[in-house]
């Protein structure tokens, strides 16, 4: 590897203190790499503290032990370099989906004419043109979905951090949004960090897959999933279907691990 | 590096921390009058007004006029419960009633009850047939809108399901409706009771020769601030007593909803 | 063709909505009439109406609706916005949650009209001593429903605004703010009432101008019709202010309404 990873997470340790009961130890140890422009997933069970992970690197929660560097600096907080884009859209209702997009393009040094433009370009992207001026209360998940994604990229983050985005939708969008997100990504080439419990979300989107043990969770094993994914009927292809069996005999051991947790 | 500040519960397992700042309110209070940095006229130390209270305790006018007030109040928020409570679950098991009697609940909803206080004291004069007449009628409707509710949120199913045991329209109505109607039921009451204080008091503020408020104001005009402050606190506390006890008694009844 | 039935179906539902309210006014007048009741006890519609339009036509009905009109609207803004700055801050700071949290606890269930007489004792017989208490017996609501609203926000949306970069002020009244307003105005919408309620109260204990006021002069000469008008006229000047609330509300919230048919 010529330049150094984009985003470095070195045993980093959580804690968090549920309403009732002790401590819960989240993340033990965790250290991971990735690299500028990769597609990565974080695949794990429910629990396994993906999530804590990825808000961890965002900058929403604070990093009491070991360190995350984001393009060589510390992660301080969140911030416009790190886009976010969570399972339940969190889009802001009281604002239309031009709005919305709009929102985190006004923080930003541009000219007026610029950010309605880029606005505009956006929404166009996610093919939602002709709904500027629907409230999100309109709209399906689907639809929702795209305009977080829209906002998202439309603020030019340096990476994308994506929280089980499609968990929310029913199958038959959930996979005509991978689809897409695959072509978007393709297009803009942002590093992503995609957190998932589906294999075959994981293998399907990403380049590299990175496993989780239940809680207290690790970085289990990080498996390579990168090959030809333009063929629709790809997920068909041995290559596809070897891989997806070779992940999930790796989580399925974790997913009994965490079935069997009782809470603390 | 912050954390989002999330409101946290307001909980505190320490009653007194959480109640302290009553404390250094009621030191406040005591010192800005002991201290003459307000006049002793208007705010008399918190000290004389508990004397005075003791005072009036001794003497039982405290007690007489109490009695008579919670007398009104309770026969009139009893009455209310009663019928609104019966009118609200008719209203929700009929559509024609419904239809008939839901617009003038909407109508008379936004009226403000105290406006009933000069026509009750015209019928009933200044005794305690115009107040129990007052807080009846002012606090039928906040009951009859929460059995309504209730009453129509009931589930389907179990209707169905008690009928096709052959329950009868009004074993039914006591056996399935009531139950999953009290939560909402419960939470008019409430409403209710709240409602009953402010009317009786405002009630016997103006037109009334017995109760907490005809004392209050006795008193003031009398210039025995002490005491008036004392009367009011009273009231005041009595108000806040009455909603917590009726707290605690519907968390009990809805224990088996948990 | 289609826009006529429309018309007709919805003067068709209105009339169904009106119809009781029919029945009861022509109840009320010939019951009234029947000498069933002496017209001291319940004098006749008609009669009250002669009297309310005596009112209106001598200024007299103008004067006392304006007045109380202003007390009951002055207060209310004022526990409006007090109830919402101070519901702001307990959300924000632990210190003024600590402090106001027990006096709203226990203030709110209290019989606050009780504290009448020290009010006037205090700031004397004029509008200053009503709209206080207006004040004070209205600004609980308020303050409950706001600190509910914010606390309801969902965390994922300060996040997101956060992701984009907006600071700590921009979190308040860009973001919690109007997430929460659905929930303030309901608050509001419980204030309302309440002022109304409690500005008559201290008009008929103080007397002057006012329907509070005018009721209590009324009752003290016997004068039924003058009683009965009285609550005539605050009845309709309860459903006006109710209704224009909830018109408010509808317009403000226009994103919120549930139900607005998804598409796709």
């Amino acid at each position: 590897m010529s330049d150094p990873a984009q985003i470095i997470v070195e045993d980093v340790c959580h804690h968090y203190r549920p309403a009732v009961g002790r401590e819960v130890l989240a993340l033990e140890s965790v250290s991971l790499q990735v690299r500028e422009r990769e597609f990565l997933a974080l695949l794990g069970p429910s629990g396994c503290g993906k999530s804590t992970l990825l808000y961890l690197i965002g900058g929403f929660l604070p990093i009491k032990t070991g360190k995350i560097l984001v393009d060589g600096k510390p992660v301080a907080g969140p911030g416009p370099d790190r886009g976010i884009v969570f399972q339940n859209f969190a889009l802001f209702p009281w604002k239309t989906v031009r709005k919305n997009v709009l929102y985190g393009l006004e923080r930003q040094p541009l000219r007026r004419e610029e950010r309605e433009t880029r606005a505009q370009n956006f929404i166009d992207l996610v093919g939602l043109t002709g709904f500027e001026q629907s409230y999100p209360s309109q709209l399906s998940g689907g639809m929702k979905q795209r305009v977080a994604i829209a906002r998202t990229l439309a603020i030019d983050p340096r990476m994308l951090l994506m929280d089980e985005p499609f968990g929310a939708l029913d199958a038959q969008t959930r996979s005509l949004m991978q689809s897409e997100l695959l072509a978007i990504w393709e297009k803009t080439r942002k590093t992503v960090i995609f957190v998932t419990h589906d294999v075959h979300e994981a293998v399907y989107l990403a380049e590299r897959v990175a496993v989780m043990t239940a809680r207290p969770g690790r970085i289990k094993t990080i498996v390579d999933t990168q090959f030809d994914k333009a063929d629709p009927d790809v997920h068909r292809t041995k290559v596809f279907v070897e891989k997806v069996d070779e992940v999930w005999n790796l989580v399925r051991d974790e997913a009994i691990k965490a079935l069997e947790k009782r809470p603390p | 590096m912050t954390d989002i500040p999330v409101p946290k519960t307001f909980f505190t397992p320490n009653i007194l921390v959480r109640y302290s700042p009553l404390l250094i309110l009621a030191l406040s209070w005591e010192a800005a009058s002991r201290l003459h940095l307000v006049s002793s006229l208007a705010l008399p130390p918190l000290t004389d007004v508990a004397q005075a209270w003791v005072e009036l305790l001794q003497s039982g006018e405290l007690v007489s006029n109490g009695l008579s007030s919670l007398y009104r109040a309770g026969a009139g928020l009893a009455l209310a419960i009663v019928v609104g409570g019966a009118l609200g679950i008719f209203m929700a098991s009929s559509r024609t009633v419904n239809a008939m009697l839901g617009p003038l609940v909407e109508l008379f909803y936004p009226m403000p009850k105290s406006a009933l206080i000069p026509v009750t004291a015209l019928w009933l004069g200044f005794g305690d047939g115009s107040k129990i007449l007052l807080i009846f009628l002012g606090c039928m409707l906040p009951v009859t809108i929460g059995a309504f509710n209730g009453a129509r949120g009931s589930d389907q199913h179990l209707t169905w399901s008690a009928r096709s045991m052959g329950a009868g329209r009004l074993r039914m109505t006591w056996d399935v409706v009531v139950p999953s109607a009290l939560p909402e039921l419960l939470n008019g009451i409430r409403t209710a009771l709240a409602l009953s204080f402010i009317l009786l008091v405002s009630s016997e503020l103006i037109v009334a020769r017995q109760g907490f408020g005809y004392l209050i104001g006795y008193l003031g005009a009398n210039g025995s601030y002490e005491a008036m402050f004392a009367v009011v606190l009273t009231v005041a506390f009595v108000g806040f007593l009455a909603d917590r006890v009726y707290q605690a008694l519907v968390k009990r009844a809805l224990r088996w909803r948990e | 063709m289609a826009r006529v039935t429309d018309a007709m179906r919805c003067l068709g539902w209105g009339a169904v909505r009106l119809a009781p309210i029919v029945v009861l006014l022509t109840a009320w007048e010939m019951f009234a009439r029947s000498g069933a009741v002496t017209p001291f006890m319940l004098p006749a519609l008609s009669t009250v109406v002669e009297r309310i339009y005596d009112d209106a036509l001598g200024g007299e009905l103008a004067i006392n609706v304006g007045v109380t009109l202003y007390r009951a609207l002055t207060g209310f803004a004022i526990a409006a916005v007090g109830g919402v700055v101070l519901g702001a801050a307990m959300a924000r700071s632990a210190a003024a949650r600590w402090f106001f949290d027990p006096i709203i606890s226990v203030g709110f269930p209290m019989p606050k009209i009780a504290f009448l007489p020290i009010i006037i004792l205090w700031l004397g017989l004029y509008d200053v001593s009503k709209i206080t208490m207006v004040v004070l017996d209205a600004i609980f609501p308020v303050v409950t429903a706001t600190i509910a609203g914010i606390a309801s926000v969902e965390k994922e949306l300060l996040w997101s605004a956060r992701n984009m970069g907006a600071t700590d002020r921009e979190l308040l009244w860009q973001i919690l703010l109007p997430a929460a307003l659905p929930q303030i105005i309901t608050g509001l919408q419980v204030a309302l009432p309440i002022a109304l309620i409690v500005v008559v109260v201290t008009e008929m204990q103080m007397g002057g101008y006012g329907l509070g006021g005018a009721m209590m002069q009324a009752s003290r000469f016997a004068n039924s019709r003058g009683v009965f008008a009285g609550i005539v006229e605050i009845a309709v000047v309860g459903y006006a202010l109710v209704a224009a609330m909830a018109a408010l509300r509808r317009r403000l919230l226009v994103w919120h309404q549930e139900g607005q048919g998804g598409i796709g």
